[in-house]
């Protein structure tokens, strides 16, 4: 099995244990996609920011002593965009809607995150 | 005179934007580096900004500067925003990037019509361009063409006083 068919395999593991995640990506660090489960129109632009938000994310956990970069959580009143720090190849993004669970979000995600820094 | 003023550093991929801001960075600068998964001639590439403060002739100044590519393109519109003025940086030895350097110029020059001046790096390559062919092929004024090395703080620093003689002449 090819790397992106393992990834996107993930992606998909993922779905099926939160059906509430509406889109999933993972990005190089540098901002190029790598594979999603969502619009392949938005994929690159999604996947440029993503990288983008990870990057100014790192440099704000350091400056203010956060340590280790993990996560960015950006909330709009319909929904939430969370980045996950996957190793240092990558970066998981996932789209919930507003009422979902966001502990059991983290949970199935930074799992996610954990196998996808294996993988990369 | 001495109120901050905001300037963006922008321009191509491997223009020298980041060397430039880390060579003149007066105390600490931030990069947002990250390795570089395509063949772009460097390891590292910059996913959101550089950000240092530098004084220049008892002026000082807060420096912004943006990714090169494309899909960064937001940020060229984020970082833009309330600059007085812009430092639009283009190798001389690549004119294979400079309609790259016209884009950028014009978008930037689009969300606002600042004061600008063209720093062109990379002089000392053999098929090198002049900082005024480069500002023409920009459709730029000639005479805010500066050629310089970003490594050199001596250097580096000529493209900024150039700026403000440029915004003094608005002010």
């Amino acid at each position: 099995m090819t790397k992106q068919d393992q990834i996107t395999q993930l992606l998909e593991a993922l779905k099926r244990s939160l059906p509430e995640v509406r889109e999933a990506m993972v990005a190089s660090p540098d901002g190029l996609p790598i594979a999603t489960l969502g619009s392949q129109d938005t994929a690159a632009r999604i996947a440029a920011m993503a990288a983008t938000a990870l990057g100014l994310g790192r440099r704000i956990a350091q400056t203010t002593q956060l340590g280790n970069m993990k996560e960015v959580v950006v909330r709009g009143d319909q929904g939430y965009f969370v980045i996950y720090q996957a190793g240092d190849k990558g970066v998981l993004g996932v789209t919930v809607p507003a009422d979902a669970n966001l502990g059991l979000l983290h949970l199935e995600a930074r799992e996610v995150a954990r196998a996808l820094a294996d993988i990369l | 005179m001495n109120t901050p003023l905001k300037i963006v550093v922008t321009g191509p991929v491997g223009a020298g934007k980041s060397t430039l801001i880390r060579t003149l960075a007066k105390g600490g600068y931030v990069d947002t580096d990250a390795r570089a998964t395509e063949a772009i001639g460097k390891a590292t590439t910059t996913v959101a900004m550089d950000h240092a403060v530098m004084d220049v002739g008892g002026t000082t100044l807060h420096v912004f500067g943006t990714p090169g590519q494309e899909r960064f393109d937001y940020m060229w519109e984020i970082l833009a925003e309330g600059a007085l003025g812009t430092v639009l940086l283009a190798r001389a030895d690549r004119p294979g990037d400079l309609p790259k350097a016209r884009q950028i110029f014009e978008f930037i020059l689009s969300q606002s019509e600042v004061p600008y001046v063209i720093g062109v790096t990379h002089l000392d390559a053999e098929e090198a361009w002049a900082p005024e062919e480069i500002a023409l092929f920009l459709r730029a004024d000639p005479t805010l063409a500066v050629g310089f090395d970003p490594r050199d703080p001596k250097d580096a620093i000529r493209p900024f006083v150039r700026l403000l003689d440029a915004l003094d002449g608005k002010r």
